[in-house]
């Protein structure tokens, strides 16, 4: 009996062991390691013997674990993703939000943004008669390349086809006038927040919405700094004066979205939110560094994320 | 005994050579083997361990094919399979499927052999009392002893009744009593007009059961003849040991006798016939000589067996020199 | 003829039934099928044809792995154990012994599949995956693979070790799956006779891939008649050629 015990004591006491040790190898997705586990897809297509779809599958997950938190920052690693993507896509062409997903998360450099209309331009083959790759491919031209009339043409495949919103009819001749795009933006973003996955992409989205509306409420007081000026012959000193005093220019300011301030910039001199601390532009590629980091910082992206 | 009745087996200048691999000699087993079995004999192919008994049934049966020469079995040649469901088949050792009982495994034996669907449940009663596995039948083979296995791999040979059987070492791995009970068997088949074919290296077994014998010895066929031969009297020796023998009667007894004489120096010892022992014997009092003891020395088949067999050896030692 | 042949068959499935490992093995394909429903919920779209996908392929996996595992030893295991020569010395030609063998383990091996199959409908059916004709073309087509795969390996299994047989019979699977590939490189090339060794090359080996209807099943594509029935055909014809070959080589076979 005792010896018995003493047997059942020791495989507890050593399985307890093996799992101590498990624990200590590090257990990070292979993705996570970068591109260089990635295989060219000619070869995992041989590699894959006939399951395909299932090493298709195995990438697909790969792809998820870097944006559901295996890295920092998902979109430094778009090019890690658009390969995943291409392996994932090209095993099984069939798939249908990956691509989608690329093209949400490559957005780090102008090379991703095309690699990701690459991968869109497989899904329109593959998908014909689904407008989300196309409205997402004119969104990649219009938000982030600035290519009005490619984006125009995408948007109007995408609004010929049965089950996309009416709205995109609309934007097609904004986009082909070129006319400013804070509402083309807006429109945009609010229709990939509706079609968001889950409350974590929603709330990308609605970042990004703010930034607009902030935007939008920033011109608000530019339109007013300048009846300002043509009443008092002066500028402002501080934004708070425009809804002060018996001249006031405005019945009160509008809220900043985030309930922080109104401010003058020290550089430029423009009305900024003190939480961006910038003004707002649609078309960032205008601005030199969009796709590197430190534009990234600033909140310049839109994202889709993953409910991980 | 056996009335001459038709050949059932017919071998002629069988050769079988074995190829050890690509390049490698090959190695002569079966060296020009001739021998024929008569209807409703048994006949026991005899040879020490390695002398290619195993090798010659298996060519019978098809299961290997001759390099050279001839064979056939109730007039038909061996590499044709429809007459096999005459004949009946004990492997040297006995694998079989150990997941059957003993009624799954003959009853998987007799559908092979086309034994109509309504005789199966007697038959196999019927031989598992045979073979005295009655009380096994419903066991799995995987719990059968060896012996058992020896008796099932019997009754498999038998289910079909066969016209003739193949056994190869029918008695091996049985007690004295089964040794017994299969003996009986292979009686009882001869009497039901079957033929027996029997390979077998244990003499005592072919002397109580056997008609007729070949003798293999490194692939040849040394000796193949009536078992009586070797117990008839003439061939029946006795050893008779004498004192006092004058020169004379020791002349006496070579001449006449044909005697074979052994010098002991006070006691002679003589070996002849048995036959013409009491002549000897009354010559030998007539002369005087004193007549110690009288041996029957039996010329079995084991010393016909073992005398080939050194034959062979030392023939085989001086071809190497 | 027949009888035999449906004998040696029946106890072949006998064997196949009485043997425990069998059981473990669909118990594990049962299990990555339901693995798949973990597995699908790390990622957030298209689980159900995740799930779907990882079930299919296990009973791919699973069915190719056990007609390979037991194929191999099919008939060299009896010829080796000479469980054989009481039965080829019976009035079985061992032509009919090869097909009774064979069709056997192909019926062992679909009774898996079957088993196999209804777990995936089960897993379907909870998980409120869609369920429609193409995933019974692919599972028809999975069972036409199998067969190949088994004839295959009674094929090598008649004059060859276990050991080379499964080398062999795994080298048709990888290669019998990547003919098409093969096809199209040679094709692509400009030598003459590397395009002439690869096209003879993919007539010669068996086009497994065309038994693949996995995509078409996970993404309700359209599947054509052809699809379903030219593979069964072409699997037959090349069936009755393999076991043709394997009971001539098996026929002049010495078993020592
Ligand atoms: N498959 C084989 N390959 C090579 N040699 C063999 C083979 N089978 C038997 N032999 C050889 O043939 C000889 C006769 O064997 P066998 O017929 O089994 O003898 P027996 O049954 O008389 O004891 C032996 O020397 C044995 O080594
Ligand atoms: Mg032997």
């Amino acid at each position: 009996m005792i010896d018995r015990i003493a047997c059942v004591l020791a495989v507890a006491l050593l399985a307890t062991g093996v799992d101590r040790i498990h624990a200590e190898i590090p257990s990070t997705p292979k993705s996570a390691k970068g591109e260089a586990f990635v295989p060219q897809p000619q070869l995992a297509k041989i590699a894959s013997l006939g399951f395909d779809s299932l090493a298709s599958d195995y990438y697909w997950l790969q792809a998820i674990q870097l944006v559901g938190g295996a890295v920092e920052d998902p979109s430094a690693h778009g090019y890690t993703i658009g390969r995943l993507v291409d392996i994932v896509t090209q095993l099984n062409p069939h798939v249908g939000h990956p691509y989608r997903f690329a093209a949400i998360w490559m957005t780090g450099s102008e090379n991703d943004v095309r690699f990701a209309n690459e991968l869109l331009e497989r899904a329109i083959e593959n998908h014909p008669s689904d407008w989300r790759n196309y409205f997402y491919k004119g969104f990649n031209h219009f938000y982030y390349l600035a290519e009005y009339p490619e984006a125009a043409d995408e948007l109007e495949a995408a609004a010929g086809i049965a089950g996309s919103p009416a709205y995109l009819k609309r934007l097609v001749p904004r986009l082909r006038s070129q006319s400013e795009g804070l509402e083309v933006a807006a429109a945009m973003l609010s229709e990939l927040h509706r079609s968001a996955p889950g409350p974590a992409a929603r709330v990308e989205y609605e970042k990004a919405l703010d930034e607009i509306e902030t935007e939008r409420r920033a011109r608000m007081l530019d339109d007013a700094r300048e009846r300002f000026k043509k009443r008092h012959g002066r500028d402002i000193e501080q934004v708070e004066e425009l809804a002060v005093g018996p001249k006031r220019v405005l019945r009160e300011l509008p809220p900043e979205i985030h309930g922080w301030e109104w401010m003058l910039d020290n550089r430029t001199g423009e009305i900024v939110s003190s939480y961006y601390k910038a003004r707002y532009q649609v078309h960032q590629h205008h601005r030199p560094g969009l796709f590197t980091p430190s534009a990234k910082t600033a909140k310049t992206n839109v994202r889709e994320g993953s409910e991980q | 005994m056996t009335t001459e009745g038709r050949e059932v087996v017919r071998v002629e200048g069988l050769v079988k050579e074995f190829r050890p691999g690509l390049g490698l000699r090959a190695k002569r087993v079966l060296d020009g083997i001739t021998f024929s079995v008569q209807e409703n004999e048994i006949f026991g192919l005899v040879g020490p361990n390695g002398a290619g008994k195993t090798t010659m049934l298996k060519t019978l049966m098809g299961l290997i094919r001759p390099t050279a020469g001839t064979a056939s079995i109730l007039g038909h040649d061996i590499q044709e399979s429809g007459f096999r469901k005459h004949v009946g088949f004990l492997p040297e050792v006995s694998y079989f499927y150990d997941y059957l009982t003993g009624v799954e495994f003959l009853d998987f034996y007799a559908k092979l052999s086309g034994v109509p669907r309504a005789d199966r449940p007697e038959r196999i009663a019927t031989l598992l009392g045979w073979v005295g596995l009655s009380h096994a039948g419903d066991a799995r083979l995987r719990t059968y002893s060896k012996g058992m296995l020896q008796r099932a791999g019997i009754a498999q040979a038998l289910i079909h009744d066969p016209q003739i059987v193949f056994l190869d070492e029918p008695m091996s791995g049985l007690d004295p009593l089964g040794r017994k009970e299969i003996r009986d068997l292979i009686l009882r088949l001869r009497s039901d007009g079957k033929t027996v074919f029997m390979n077998t290296h244990i003499l005592s077994d072919v002397e109580m059961v056997c008609d007729r014998v070949a003798i293999i010895v490194e692939g040849k066929i040394r000796y193949e003849g009536q078992i009586e031969h070797f117990i008839s009297s003439d061939q029946q020796r006795a050893d008779v040991v004498l004192a006092n023998v004058s020169a004379e009667l020791a002349s006496t007894l070579e001449e006449r006798f044909r005697a074979e004489l052994r010098d002991h120096g006070q006691q002679v010892e003589a070996r002849v016939p048995e036959k013409i022992v009491s002549d000897l014997l009354r010559a030998c009092l007539e002369a005087g000589a004193q007549v110690l003891s009288v041996t029957p020395v039996r010329v079995s088949l084991e010393s016909i067996f073992l005398e080939t067999v050194e034959e062979t050896t030392h023939a085989r030692e001086q071809e190497g020199l | 003829m027949f009888g035999r042949i449906a004998t040696i068959a029946n106890n072949t499935v006998r064997e196949a039934v009485r043997n425990k490992v069998l059981y473990a093995l669909v118990f594990f394909a049962v299990l990555l099928i339901g693995v798949g429903v973990l597995l699908s919920t790390l990622s957030y779209v298209e689980q159900e044809r995740i799930i779907q996908d990882v079930g299919l392929s296990a009973i791919r996996l699973f069915s190719a792995l056990i007609s390979i595992f037991l194929g191999v030893g099919l008939i060299h295991k009896e010829v080796d154990r000479r469980t054989i020569y009481t039965i080829v010395t019976k009035s079985v030609a061992r032509w009919e012994f090869l097909i009774g063998k064979y069709l056997g383990l192909v019926a062992t091996v679909w009774m898996q599949v079957i088993v196999m199959s209804v777990a995936f409908l089960a897993v379907s059916y909870l998980t409120g995956a869609p369920i429609h004709a193409q995933h019974f073309y692919a599972l028809l087509l999975t069972a036409g693979e199998v067969a190949m795969l088994v004839a295959i390996a009674t094929f090598f299994s008649a004059f060859t070790t276990p050991m080379l047989a499964s080398f062999f019979t795994g080298g048709f699977y990888v290669v019998g799956h990547l003919t098409r590939d093969l096809k199209q490189l040679g094709s692509q090339s400009d030598v003459e006779s590397v395009k002439t060794a690869a096209n003879v090359l993919y007539r010669l080996l068996p086009d497994l891939e065309s038994f693949n209807l996995t995509v078409e099943a996970l993404h309700g594509l359209p599947v054509t008649p052809a699809e379903v029935w030219f593979p069964l055909l072409y699997g037959l014809a090349y069936i009755s050629v393999v076991l043709l070959l394997g009971s001539v080589v098996f026929h002049f076979k010495d078993f020592r």
